[in-house]
Parts: C-alpha cells; sequence; structure tokens
C-alpha cells in the first residue's frame, strides 16, 4: 500500500511561500493498492494537483477508475473535485462515498455546488466522466483487494466520517476532523485507528488554542487516539492556514518531546504535500 | 487612488512553488480612495486583504464596497474568510449581478452554510448590505469613486466593472470569452463546432461595445487571459480568453495598460512570462503596455505611462 499526500491544509487554500514546505492545498490523500486500486481520502484543492498526475496513465485515455472517501462536504474536502481534469474526460469513473445532510444525498450536495451560479459545469451530467454515489454505511466494503470501513466521528458541527484502508498487511486510518469530549477517543475512532500503521488525523489548534466547542481538532485529541489505539505512526494532517512551515515545525518539536518524555514508542510527523509513504 | 493585486489565478487556488511568482490566490483586488476601500471579487485572496485591513489602526472599516463579478467559486471562496467580517466596527457594501432565480444575499449565504461550511452570513458582527446591479448600472461610492458594470460574455452571465475616481480609472474583466464564437448566457452551452447565428452574432456585438465603452481610456485593464489560443480553440465553450483577444479589446478602447489576469491553474511563473513576451510586439502594434498580474502589484499611476 502507498500513500500519498497531496492536500494538507484546512479550512482554506493556502497559496504563500512560508507555507509551501508542508504544503497549501487542502485536503486530499491517495491511497494505492498492491492492484493498482486508487483510493483519494477528501477531495479538497490537492485533489486537483493529483488529477494533473493521473493523466499520464489510464485516467488520461478515460480508461481509469477510483474511490472517492470524503470525510465531510466543507469546501476544503470537495472544492477540487469540479476542476479536477479526470472528471472531464469521458470513460474515467469515479465512486464516490460521502454524507449526506439533513434530506440531502451526497449526490444532492455535489449537484448544489455545480449549480450554475458557483460553477460553469451547471449540473452532474456535464461532467463527461461517469459518477456513483453512496452514503457510507457500517458494512466495511472492498476496492480490488483493499478493504474499507467507514464510521462515524463526532466533530464540532456533529460528525464527520472516518475511515480505515487495509490491504491486509498494511492498515491507514483517516480522520480528518474530530472532537473527543476530555481527549477520550470514540469507539468508533477507537476501531478504526486500532493498531494502524498510519493513522492521519486532522489537528489544526491545540489544546490551549482551542477556544469553546465550535473549534477543529486539536494535536492533543489526535495523540490521545494514537496512544489509545497502539497506532505505529501519527500524521497530524488539516494544518490550520494560519500555520507556516516554522509553525509546524515547532509544533512538532514540542510534541516530541513530550512523548519522549513519556517514554512512548508512537512516532510523530506532519503530513507533507508530495509525501510517500509505503506501508 | 491606490490599487494593488492579492489573487490573479483563475478557477481555484494553487499552492505550488512553480507559480509563486505570479501567484496562487483566485481573483481578488483593493483599491483604495481616501478612506474609501473597494474590493473586487472575493476569491481566495481576499483573505490577505482582510488580515491587513484589521492589522492597521488607520484604516475605515466602515467604508468597505466589495464588487463580485460574478458568483463562481473562484470568485467567492475568500468571502467567509475575510476577518473585518468579525469586526463590529465593519460596513460592507456588497455588489453582485441581479438574477431573477435567487438573491445575491442567498447566492452568497446558501454557498458558505450547512452541509458547504458552517459559516452563518447572518451571523456575521459585520453589517453588510447587498445590492443588485443590472446590466449597465452606475454607483457613486462614497462620492469618491464612481463603479460602472456592464454585463459580459461568461457562462451564467457576469459582470465587468469600470473604477473611476480623481487618481485614475481601472477596467476590471475578470471573466469573459471573446465575441464571435459563443454568446452564453443563462442556459450551459454545450460545445458543438458551430459558431453561433446571426442573432446571437448580434446580441455579442452589443455587448462588446458596451465593453467598450467601459473600458475606454482606462489606465489600466485587467482582463481574462485564462487560454493560449490553443486552449481556446479547443474549449471555447468555458468562456474565457487569450491574450491576444485582450489586446483586442485593450487596443479598441485605448486602454493605456493590460493586465493579463485569471492565469490558469496549470501555467507556471515560466509560462505566464512567455506569453508575456510572445504578446509585447502585438501590444506595441496596438499602442497598449502590457504586464501579467501578480500577487502584490501595486497599481499607481506613474506605472500606467
Amino acid at each position: 500500500m502507498i500513500v500519498r499526500f497531496w492536500g494538507v491544509r484546512g479550512a482554506t487554500a493556502v497559496p504563500t511561500a512560508t507555507h509551501l514546505r508542508y504544503g497549501g492545498n487542502t485536503c486530499c490523500v491517495a491511497v494505492t493498492g498492491a492492484d493498482g486500486e486508487l483510493i483519494v481520502l477528501d477531495a479538497g484543492t490537492g485533489f486537483c494537483q493529483l488529477s494533473d498526475a493521473l493523466l499520464a496513465g489510464p485516467f488520461g485515455r478515460g480508461e481509469g477508475q477510483l474511490t472517492v472517501l470524503l470525510s465531510q462536504t466543507h469546501w476544503d474536502h470537495l472544492l477540487g473535485f469540479p476542476f479536477a481534469a479526470i472528471v472531464h474526460r469521458p470513460g474515467n469513473r469515479l465512486v464516490v462515498y460521502g454524507p449526506g445532510h439533513a434530506d440531502r444525498h451526497i449526490e444532492q450536495i455535489y449537484g448544489m455546488m455545480l449549480a450554475p451560479e458557483y460553477s460553469p459545469f451547471f449540473e452532474l451530467s456535464n461532467m463527461g466522466a461517469t459518477h456513483e454515489f453512496h452514503e457510507p454505511g457500517p458494512t466495511p466494503f472492498a476496492v480490488g483487494a483493499l478493504t474499507i470501513t467507514a464510521r462515524p466521528i463526532p466533530c464540532a458541527e456533529g460528525y464527520s466520517w472516518g475511515y480505515r484502508v487495509s490491504s491486509g498487511r498494511a492498515a491507514v486510518a483517516y480522520i480528518s476532523d474530530a472532537r473527543y469530549p476530555g481527549c477520550r477517543p470514540t469507539p468508533e475512532a477507537l476501531e478504526l485507528a486500532c493498531g494502524a500503521d498510519l493513522l492521519i488525523h486532522g489537528a489544526s489548534t491545540t489544546l490551549a488554542e482551542q477556544q469553546g466547542e465550535q473549534e477543529p481538532c486539536s494535536v492533543e485529541e489526535a495523540l490521545a487516539l494514537a496512544l489509545a489505539a497502539d497506532a505505529r505512526r501519527l500524521m497530524l494532517s488539516h494544518h490550520a492556514p494560519e500555520r507556516s512551515d516554522e509553525a509546524i515545525d515547532a509544533l512538532l518539536a514540542y510534541y516530541r518531546a513530550r512523548l519522549a518524555e513519556q517514554k512512548h514508542c508512537l512516532t510523530l510527523d506532519a503530513a507533507a504535500e508530495d509525501l510517500v509513504l509505503v506501508l | 487612488m491606490q490599487a494593488r493585486i492579492w489573487g490573479a489565478r483563475g478557477s481555484y487556488p494553487v499552492a505550488r512553488a512553480d507559480v509563486m511568482a505570479f501567484g496562487g490566490n483566485t481573483s481578488a483586488v483593493e483599491i483604495r480612495v481616501g478612506e474609501t476601500t473597494i474590493l473586487l471579487d472575493a476569491g481566495t485572496g481576499l483573505r490577505g486583504i482582510g488580515q491587513e485591513l484589521c492589522g492597521d489602526a488607520g484604516r475605515n472599516l466602515g467604508r468597505l464596497h466589495l464588487f463580485i463579478s460574478h458568483t463562481h467559486w473562484d470568485h467567492i471562496t475568500g468571502l467567509p474568510f475575510f476577518v473585518p467580517l468579525r469586526d463590529a466596527r465593519t460596513r460592507l457594501q456588497i455588489y453582485g449581478l441581479r438574477r431573477a432565480r435567487i438573491s445575491l444575499r442567498q447566492t452568497l449565504a446558501e454557498a458558505m452554510s450547512d452541509p458547504l461550511l458552517p459559516f452563518n452570513l447572518s451571523g456575521v458582527q459585520a453589517e453588510l448590505r447587498f445590492h443588485e446591479l443590472e446590466d449597465s448600472a452606475e454607483i457613486d461610492v462614497d462620492g469618491v469613486a464612481t463603479v460602472r458594470a456592464v454585463r459580459v460574455n461568461h457562462p451564467y452571465r457576469a459582470l465587468g466593472y469600470r473604477v473611476e475616481s480623481e487618481g485614475g480609472t481601472l477596467a476590471y474583466v475578470p471573466d469573459t470569452g471573446p465575441f464571435h464564437t459563443v454568446l452564453f448566457g443563462d442556459d450551459y452551452v454545450a460545445w458543438d463546432g458551430k459558431a453561433c447565428g446571426l442573432a446571437e452574432q448580434r446580441q455579442l456585438a452589443l455587448m462588446r461595445a458596451g465593453l467598450l465603452r467601459l473600458v475606454a481610456g482606462a489606465d489600466w485593464l485587467i482582463y481574462d487571459t485564462q487560454f493560449t489560443d490553443e486552449e481556446y480553440r479547443a474549449r471555447p465553450h468555458w468562456g474565457h480568453s487569450t491574450p491576444a483577444q485582450a489586446l483586442e479589446i485593450a487596443g479598441e478602447a485605448r486602454a493605456r495598460q493590460l493586465l493579463l489576469f485569471h492565469h490558469d491553474p496549470h501555467r507556471t511563473d515560466a509560462q505566464v512570462v512567455a506569453l508575456l513576451e510572445q504578446h509585447r510586439p502585438l501590444a506595441a502594434l496596438y499602442g497598449v503596455g502590457i504586464e501579467a498580474a501578480c500577487e502584490g502589484m501595486a497599481l499607481t499611476k506613474r506605472a500606467a505611462a
């Protein structure tokens, strides 16, 4: 299984030189299985960059297929979608899992984004590629030889979806936004991260920075889950737009020192664009 | 009048090392006239304008005017991250095209509320006023500037603006196709390889004439040049122009300087420079100055010579 980061920024893209080492594109991670199965976690602006790279292969010929797992439908997880070149190429097929909202199915939410007020594409039927939409459910499903488990995770605005992608030999867990009251991870979060080789977790704030319940996830919450679930490596992601490369370096150094003091063997890193991990 | 470019990228923001010279933020331009601040579009570049406005005690937050060319994502995604919205001193006038189907306020509010964002536009501390504009509207801005709007040729229609004050005139046309092949309106245009019919050609000619009046004699013309000639031939139904098409408008309207704008997200800095250099001879023939808009670029009267 190969994991590659294409967008690690939360909230809004930050095309600023001081943020480029970690990266300024919004959420997108690609997971490729041994048989070439392609799973994409979130479709922020990083998805457009991934899409350009994919054009060199089957997607460029209209013969590509991928599965997109959306953790939520906020801009930073979804807005790269309609502009990616591969979705305008007939023949490509996208299978999309994402949450609905109230009485709206994920396909309708996506349709809203394409409305003529907001996009030059008007509606899904103008997109070229074939799209198939599903809402995540409790039953694990297979994409090639990879198994995907989806679980609801509480966050500031209700809940997001967390995912676990497993090849049998290795597993990666992805939780972009979560709030665990009292830093006590929920059973669903523990299930996804349990013994994972890699846990990618949102960490836009720190406990000290959080000012109330509407704030996004903290480093402490991500650490609490990684330690409780006995994950091998934690990759902080969904970096706040305000955090420069230097600020992320400092944050990492601080929390690594704390882990060392407490003699934990968890590996702590911060997700960076173009980082490739082989699990 | 002092103008500054904060976002010049088209379609979506791009954070990549090879685009940093011209910048990866989407459309946003700031114009200061005395205590008044006029903002053109609310792309991701707007976030930086907001930070600067709130960081400078000398700026008057009570005189902010935002003119939106159209509400496609790349022209509005900076709005929820514009910090003056969270400041009770802020009085922000928001202007945009009037539509039959949905109000400007609702268009913006729905774009940034559940399930697409948890942002409540009605709950902000700032005082917001919405103004819906018809084609050819003319607005007096705090008695220090005049803004005119005309319809241009883009899917679901868009506006171009002319900002005129004592310190100079800036025309802003971030998204428009040319006026000879495809007429855009409220319906989706699928490209069948054929130029539109005579009735549409006539409408296009009228639209073009309106645009020429908007641009006439402007010190600066910020204009959609997302496409190369080759890209335009492949996608005339996307509603964007080329540098040569922009120069034709600039030359005919006797604008003094053309600023290439709405750079394609794939266009690297080196490619923007190459496009610019390639078009200098044509610009010289038209007698128009030519540059490419980049983030941080300041426009002052002297630079327009």
